[in-house]
C-alpha cells in the first residue's frame, strides 16, 4: 500500500508539477527580465526593480506547488480530462486559431460567417436551417449595427468585403 | 443637509433621458446575463467597455455599474429556476431556491429575492451616500505608502478568498503583475517585456485579458461537458411572499444587508463571499437548521440581499481610494480612465455630478430592476431555454468584436484567443483567474506606489510600517498569507473559499 502511494507521489504524469514547474520556468525568466532592465537602488528603484522580486516570488510559489506535488502527489493530466469531451474545446481552439489567422487578410465577415457555421456544426450539431440563418444573419447584424450606427470600421480584408 | 442638496443634484443628471435609457440599457442586459449561465458580468461589462466612449462619462458608468447589480438580481432566476448558477454570487441560492421550485413554490421564492434584493440594494446605496464623503475627506491623507499596502491587501485577501491552493492563487496575483507592467515604465519611459512588438508599446489592454480568460475559457470549458437544465415548467404565479414567508424572511434580509454591505467593502471580498457567508449565518441562527437544503426561504432571502447589499459596498473603495475591490470594480475603473477620470478621493469634490449621479441612478436602476425582474419572470425564463449550442458561438462572436471595438485592434482580438486557450487550461489545472486580473489592474498602480514611497522616504523601508494604516493593512495581509499554515485557518478557509470564475 505504501509502496503505491510513493509510486503515485514520483509519477511524472502529475499536472501539479508540470503546473509548478511553467510557474518557475516564468519566475525564473521575470526575474532574468529584471536583472535586464537594470534595478536602480532601494533610493531610487529602476525600471526592473518590481519585476526582479516580483519574479523572486513566483519562483517561491512556483517552488511551493512542485514540493506539494513531489510530497503529496497531484491528478494525473488524463484525470483531469475524465469524463469530459476533449476534443470539444480543442475544435473550438481550432477554429478560434484559424479565425486569427483569416481575421486580418479576409476580413471580419469572410473569416466570422464559417467561424459561426463551423461552431454551430462541429461541436454540438444544430440543424442546417438554423444553422445557415444563424451563421450569415448574426455577423451581417453585428457588422451593419458596427459600420452604420456606431461608425466603427470592422477589418474588411484584401477582397475590400465589409 | 449637503447631503440631501448632493442627492437632489445627482437624481437631476440620473433622471435626463439619455441617463435613463442607458441605466435601462444597463439593468436589462444585467439582468439578461444574470439568467443566461456561461456569461456574467465581467463578460458583460468588458464586452460593453466599448461602448461607454460614446457617450458622457455619466451615461458610460451609469450602465456599466446597471449591468454589475443587475446582474446579482438576473442570478437569481436562473439558480431558483433551473438550479444552474447565472453567476457566482447566486451559487448558494441553487441550494435551497430551487428546492422551493421543485415544491411548487417558485414565485415565493422568486419574489424574495427580488424584494431582498431591493431592500438590500437601498440600504447600500443610502450607507455608499453616507459613508463615501467621509471615506474620502480621511483618504486625501493617504500617502503612497498606505495605498501599495492597502492594494497589497487587497490581492492576499482575495487569494485568501480563492479556492484551491493559496501558492497557485498567489502565483496567478504576481503573474498578473508582470502582465500589468508590460509596456512602457510610467516613471523612466524605458519599454519593458515587449520583445520588440509596438503593439505592447501601451501595454496589454484590459478587455482582451478579461474577455478571454472569463469570456472565451468559460466557453470552452462548457463546451466539454453536457448542460443539463432541470427548468422548471410549472406556471409561476403567486409572486408575493405570504405574511409567513415574510416573517421568516425579515431577520435574514436585514443580516444579509448589513453583512453583505461589509463584506463589500473589504478588499479582495464582495458579492460571492457575501451570499456564501449569509447562509451560513443564517443556518447557524436557525432554530431548525436542517430545514436548509430542503427549501427554507431563509437560505434565498439571506444570500440574496448580502450579495446586492454588497454590490453597493464594494463602489466604495473604488470612489473614495480609487482601488478596485475586485475585478468588476477594476473594469469599472477601466470606463473612469478611458474617459480621463481617476476615482479617489477628489473625485468627489472635483466631480460632484459624476458621483451623485450614479449613485441616485443606482437607486433608480434597482427600481427598474424589481419592474423587469417580477411581472417579466415569464419572458426570462423563455431565454432560459435557449439551447446552449446556439448560444456559445454568438458568445465567442460578441467578444471577438467586442474585443475588436475596444482598440480597433486585430492585435487585441489574438491576445484575447491566447489567453481564452491560457485561461481554459488553468482553470483545468486549478488556476483561478481572478487574482490574475485583479492584479493586473492594480499592478502599475502598486509599482508606482512602492517606488514613490521608496523615493520619498529615501529608501527607507520603514516608511511601511510606521504608518499606522499602512502598518495594519500590511500586518493583516501577513496573518492572512501565514495563517493557512494552521490548520484551524485552513479549514475555515476552506470552508469561505470561492470560485470567482463561475
Amino acid at each position: 500500500m505504501s509502496n503505491d502511494s510513493n509510486n503515485v507521489k514520483f509519477r511524472l504524469n502529475n499536472s501539479e508539477l508540470w503546473g509548478g514547474l511553467i510557474g518557475l520556468g516564468l519566475g525564473g525568466f521575470v526575474v532574468w527580465s529584471g536583472l535586464k532592465l537594470k534595478l536602480g537602488t532601494i533610493n531610487d528603484p529602476g525600471s526592473g526593480y518590481v519585476l526582479f522580486y516580483t519574479g523572486i516570488l513566483m519562483c517561491l510559489f512556483a517552488a511551493s506547488i512542485i514540493v506539494a506535488a513531489i510530497t503529496e502527489g497531484g491528478p494525473s493530466f488524463g484525470s483531469r480530462w475524465e469524463n469530459v469531451s476533449w476534443t470539444k474545446p480543442l475544435l473550438v481552439i481550432v477554429c478560434l486559431t484559424a479565425f486569427s489567422f483569416a481575421l486580418d487578410p479576409l476580413g471580419f465577415l469572410l473569416s466570422s460567417i464559417p467561424l459561426m457555421v463551423l461552431l454551430l456544426r462541429l461541436i454540438d450539431p444544430v440543424r442546417w436551417s438554423l444553422t445557415i440563418p444563424i451563421a450569415f444573419l448574426v455577423p451581417l447584424g453585428m457588422w451593419w449595427v458596427l459600420k452604420r450606427v456606431l461608425l466603427i470600421q470592422l477589418p474588411s480584408g484584401i477582397f475590400e468585403i465589409g | 443637509m449637503d447631503t440631501l442638496i448632493n442627492v437632489a443634484h445627482g437624481f437631476g443628471v440620473a433622471l435626463m433621458p439619455i441617463n435613463l435609457l442607458y441605466c435601462f440599457i444597463g439593468v436589462f442586459i444585467g439582468t439578461l446575463v444574470g439568467v443566461l449561465p456561461g456569461i456574467g458580468p465581467i463578460s458583460a461589462m468588458s464586452l460593453l467597455l466599448p461602448v461607454t466612449l460614446s457617450g458622457t462619462p455619466e451615461s458610460g458608468i451609469i450602465m456599466m455599474a446597471g449591468i454589475y447589480y443587475g446582474s446579482m438580481y438576473g442570478g437569481s432566476t436562473t439558480s431558483i429556476l433551473v438550479n444552474i448558477p447565472g453567476e457566482a454570487a447566486s451559487v448558494v441560492t441553487c441550494i435551497d431556491g430551487h428546492q422551493m421550485a421543485k415544491q411548487g413554490r417558485a414565485g415565493p421564492a422568486l419574489g424574495i429575492s427580488a424584494f431582498g434584493s431591493f431592500i438590500a440594494g437601498t440600504f447600500a446605496l443610502i450607507a455608499l451616500m453616507l459613508v463615501a464623503p467621509s471615506l474620502a475627506s480621511v483618504a486625501i491623507a493617504f500617502g503612497p505608502a498606505e495605498y501599495f499596502s492597502l492594494m497589497a491587501l487587497g490581492l492576499v485577501v482575495l487569494t485568501f478568498l480563492t479556492q484551491g491552493s493559496m501558492a497557485k492563487a498567489l502565483l496567478m496575483a504576481c503573474i498578473g503583475i508582470v502582465l500589468g507592467l508590460i509596456g512602457l515604465d510610467s516613471i523612466t519611459a524605458q519599454p519593458r517585456l515587449t520583445f520588440g512588438r509596438m503593439e505592447l508599446i501601451d501595454g496589454i489592454g484590459l478587455v482582451p485579458v478579461v474577455m478571454g480568460l472569463f469570456g472565451v475559457a468559460e466557453v470552452l470549458l462548457n463546451t466539454e461537458q453536457v448542460i443539463k437544465r432541470d427548468i422548471i415548467n410549472a406556471k409561476i404565479t403567486q409572486l408575493l411572499p405570504t405574511k409567513e414567508d415574510w416573517k421568516a424572511s425579515a431577520g435574514p434580509v436585514a443580516r444579509g444587508t448589513i453583512l453583505g454591505f461589509f463584506l463589500g467593502i473589504l478588499p479582495g471580498g464582495g458579492a460571492v463571499v457575501a451570499s456564501f457567508a449569509s447562509y451560513a449565518l443564517e443556518k447557524r441562527l436557525s432554530k431548525t437548521p436542517e430545514r436548509f437544503g430542503h427549501g427554507a426561504i431563509e437560505g434565498v432571502a439571506g444570500p440574496e440581499s448580502a450579495n446586492n447589499a454588497a454590490a453597493g459596498g464594494a463602489f466604495i473603495p473604488l470612489m473614495t481610494l480609487g482601488i478596485p475591490p475586485n475585478v468588476v470594480m477594476a473594469l469599472l475603473l477601466g470606463a473612469f480612465v478611458i474617459h480621463g477620470l481617476q476615482p479617489g478621493p477628489l473625485l468627489i469634490t472635483q466631480n460632484p455630478g459624476l458621483f451623485w449621479g450614479i449613485v441616485a441612478s443606482m437607486y433608480i436602476g434597482n427600481l427598474m430592476l424589481l419592474v423587469l425582474n417580477l411581472p417579466m419572470i415569464g419572458m426570462w425564463v423563455q431565454l432560459l431555454k435557449l439551447p446552449y449550442n446556439i448560444l456559445f458561438p454568438l458568445i465567442i462572436l460578441f467578444t471577438i468584436i467586442g474585443v475588436y471595438c475596444s482598440s480597433n485592434n486585430v492585435f487585441d482580438v489574438y491576445v484575447m484567443i491566447a489567453f481564452g486557450v491560457i485561461g481554459y487550461f488553468m482553470r483545468k489545472l486549478g488556476y483561478e483567474p481572478a487574482p490574475l486580473v485583479l492584479a493586473f489592474v492594480l499592478g502599475p498602480m502598486l509599482e508606482n506606489n512602492l517606488r514613490k514611497s521608496l523615493i520619498l522616504s529615501q529608501g527607507d523601508l520603514l516608511t511601511f510600517v510606521q504608518r499606522p494604516i499602512s502598518a495594519a493593512c500590511l500586518a493583516l495581509a501577513v496573518v492572512l498569507l501565514v495563517g493557512p499554515l494552521l490548520p484551524a485557518l485552513r479549514k475555515k478557509r476552506e470552508l469561505v473559499a470561492l470560485d470567482e470564475g463561475a
